[in-house]
């Protein structure tokens, strides 16, 4: 049997099969439950990342569901697809490497950390739900199937936000999240149904194919991108998104960042690989351009005068997603213009790109380094926190880390996708620049902060008892920094390997439609 | 190796890395240098608390983290009053902002 | 015009929801709101697929049916209604240990977690 074929389906099923074993798992013991949970995170991982290099080495893969032959997309006779089609592009399997990843430092992480509670095996079998969530989010080719698996994800993130249910804040993160999460997921069905109403398709090659714009297509497109830019937290519908990281368990909080990452995947998509040049008018890019800088900005400043040192990540959060956006936007922007798309059009989608994974890798170190703290103090609040780095060196020197790459510091990878953006803004407009430049420096002044009080400083004697923490969440931090380190040393391999083919078929509009529809749109 | 090439410049983590292990061996150079008259474990090694009483624990000698901007946030009291303002934390208002964005992106799309 | 009564009703059913969910400051009203929400949406799916004089989409002893309705949609709204099933289910259950926690489901007073 060719396994290549048969890797988009397997990425699915691998998380799915796990989320329904756990309970028989548990039944055998806390051993064979922990083995179980991390054995299907790396071999997530390892299925990740070989379509990663079968997608490099063939182009665009992708995988019928439920028909005889996994490869027949148009059936004899029809002319259109008719099932749902997996489609994995060189972008799909970029970002689905980048969640993979963070999914198995979460699963490492989060043996030590929840060992003191009980009801893990529904831990072990929401956390493998959302993970399988989240990446039939990124490889899907279907609307209405991102559609059902955005609601799988968010679902699994409702059960795992109120795991801690004897705490009152978690259950009021929890519940404003699933009130805006629903409301969003029925403007995005409503925004499917349009578009299925006018073009009979649920297929996102097919309606690429057949698009024109018109009233219905617009109203589509307003209500996708209003409700992926509040999954993403983009300003100001980002509320809800510093509540839900601080209250929930640090490995979920670990995964929840991929998961946004998610939805910043299927904006990308519907605004390039759907919609693409047909957009039309620039009022879309503008609007994301806007959510960018004031998530980027306002996002910062609500930050800097945090003291809760999860919630202060999450705004920072907040933040770095609007550098994301800023770096999309000015790509769609130019979409149409060839000669402003080889001059900084490309290399501002290639910036935004390569700066979501490396946001997903570092911020993801950030939040398991503050959960951490947590474990080994029992504290989250920067007031009561001081000289930590003498009681647990490896958590600090991780955390000083993951905070110079967050800063943009030299000669960490945050400074190499932040320069990309910086440069191809400022050839759009000089203040979108200054904006994004002003905010990295407000970036580096809130961190100070943080790594100073809860590190640096004299020792206090309520913390005399604290010791480093176990080898297991260990090893969870250590995945994320080898990947961080390795971003750092090797840019120029990372960003011809990572983030320039996912670039290219992000805005390779035609190819993505041609795979399915078999060539000539 | 290690060398971007963006389009008006280029980045290289071999030069950076360089650079600061050239400025760590300076800066612990000159630290090592001292001076000839210190002697360790004497009252010169004391912590000056401004004359008073130096706190024994470490309690009493930390900035504690929420007045390590006070300046900063008090210079821009209008600004983050209304910012922190609009953070209510009521969930409708959350789904309010999402509601008016929305609505205002659908009318600008439709109707200009 | 009268064949587009079920997307009046869309319309009018989604402001309802819309502003049920503004004006009331009960939590489980707004639950009850953002299922109306969801009926509307699922409304939507459904009469998006109606032919005129269309049959039931089924070939084998359903008799002599020429033209029938498009069964895609009908497929889309039933994983609709679950999930929205499964939403409105964990909504109520969160309610349910806000009130065990906050002593109230006045949504002003929920907010502990602000700033």
């Amino acid at each position: 049997m060719n396994w290549n074929e048969h890797l988009p389906a397997l990425l699915l099923a691998l998380p799915l099969l796990g989320a329904f074993l756990a309970p028989l798992c548990s039944l055998g013991g806390k051993t064979l439950r922990n083995a179980m949970l991390v054995a299907v995170s790396f071999f997530t991982l390892l299925v990740a990342f070989f379509l990663w290099r079968t997608v490099l080495a063939d182009g665009i893969q992708y995988y019928v569901m439920g028909g005889e032959n996994s490869r027949l997309a148009l059936p004899s006779g029809m002319a259109i697809p008719i099932r749902i089609i997996l489609e994995v592009d060189a972008l799909s399997a970029f970002m689905a490497l980048c969640g993979a990843i963070a999914s198995f430092a979460g699963a490492l992480f989060s043996l030590n950390y929840m060992s003191r509670f009980t009801g893990l095996s529904r831990f072990a079998s929401l956390y493998l739900l959302l993970t399988a969530g989240m990446l039939g989010m990124m490889i899907t080719g279907d609307i209405f199937n991102f559609f059902v698996f955005i609601e799988v994800s968010s679902i699994a993130s409702f059960g795992l936000i109120a795991f801690w249910r004897d705490r009152p804040a978690a259950v009021e993160a929890s519940f404003k999240y699933a009130l805006i999460s629903q409301v969003g997921s029925m403007l995005i069905l409503v925004a499917a149904g349009c578009l299925y109403g006018k073009y009979n398709m649920l297929n996102m090659a097919a309606i690429g194919s057949a698009l024109k714009m018109g009233a219905m297509e617009k109203v589509a497109l307003v209500f996708l991108v209003g409700s992926l830019a509040m999954k993403c937290g983009a300003f100001p519908m980002h509320m809800w998104l510093p509540d839900g990281y601080a209250e929930a368990p640090t490995g979920v909080t670990c995964l929840l960042v991929a998961v946004s990452q998610a939805s910043l995947y299927g904006l990308a998509r519907v605004c390039f690989s759907v919609y693409g040049i047909a957009i039309g008018s620039a009022f879309i890019p503008w609007m994301i351009i806007v959510f960018g800088l004031a998530s980027m900005f306002f996002g910062v400043a609500m930050a800097v005068v945090q003291h809760d040192m999860k919630r202060l990540i999450g705004y920072h959060s907040v933040s770095q997603v609007g550098y994301m956006l800023l770096g999309l936007g000015v790509g769609l922007l130019v979409l149409g213009d060839p000669r402003a798309m080889a001059e900084f059009g490309f290399t501002a989608i290639t910036g935004g790109l390569f700066h979501a994974f490396n946001y997903t890798m570092y911020k993801a170190l950030l939040f398991l380094a503050a959960g951490a703290v947590y474990y080994a103090t029992g504290k989250r609040d920067l007031n009561d926190m001081g000289g930590l780095a003498r009681r647990m060196p490896y958590t600090a020197v991780m955390f000083l880390i993951a905070s110079a790459a967050i800063s943009g510091l030299p000669p960490f990878n945050g400074f190499v996708s932040k320069l990309f953006i910086y440069e191809s803004s400022f050839a759009v407009h000089p203040f979108l620049a200054v904006v994004a430049l002003v905010t990295s420096v407000l970036t580096l002044a809130s961190f100070v902060k943080v790594f100073q009080t809860a590190f640096l400083g004299p020792e206090k004697s309520v913390f005399a008892g604290v010791r480093e923490v176990p080898p297991a969440m260990l090893a969870g931090m250590a995945v994320l920094t080898v990947v961080v380190l390795g971003l750092t040393l090797f840019p120029s391999w990372s960003i011809a390997n990572l983030a320039e083919p996912a670039a290219r078929a992000l805005v390779d509009q035609s190819g993505y439609i041609g795979a399915i529809m078999g060539g000539g749109m | 190796m290690g060398k971007v090439f963006t389009g008006f410049g280029y980045w290289d983590v071999g030069a950076w890395i360089i650079f600061f292990v050239v400025a760590a061996f300076y800066v612990l150079w000159l630290r090592y240098q001292g001076r000839s008259d210190y002697k360790k474990g004497t009252e010169q090694d004391e912590i000056y608390w401004s004359g008073n009483e130096t706190p024994e624990d470490g309690d009493g000698l930390t900035v504690p983290a929420s007045s390590a901007y006070w300046g900063f946030r008090k210079a821009l009291e209008p600004f983050y009053d209304r910012l922190v303002g609009m953070h209510t934390g009521i969930a409708t208002d959350i789904l309010g902002f999402y509601i008016l964005v929305t609505a205002f992106m659908a009318a600008i799309i439709l109707f200009v | 015009m009268i064949g587009n009564a079920p997307f009046f009703t869309v319309g009018i059913l989604f402001m309802m929801g819309l502003v049920g969910i503004f004006m009331t400051r009960n939590l489980i009203k707004i639950a009850i709101a953002v299922s109306i929400l969801g009926s509307s949406v699922n409304l939507f799916l459904v009469s998006l697929g109606y032919r005129e004089g269309g049959s039931v989409p089924i070939h084998f002893l359903a008799g002599d049916g020429e033209i029938m309705v498009l069964p895609t949609p009908q497929a889309m709204t039933l994983t609709a209604i679950v999930i929205a099933l499964a939403v409105t289910a964990l909504l109520l259950s969160l309610i349910m240990l806000v009130w065990r926690h906050y002593g109230t489901i006045d949504v002003d007073e929920v907010r502990r977690l602000r700033g």
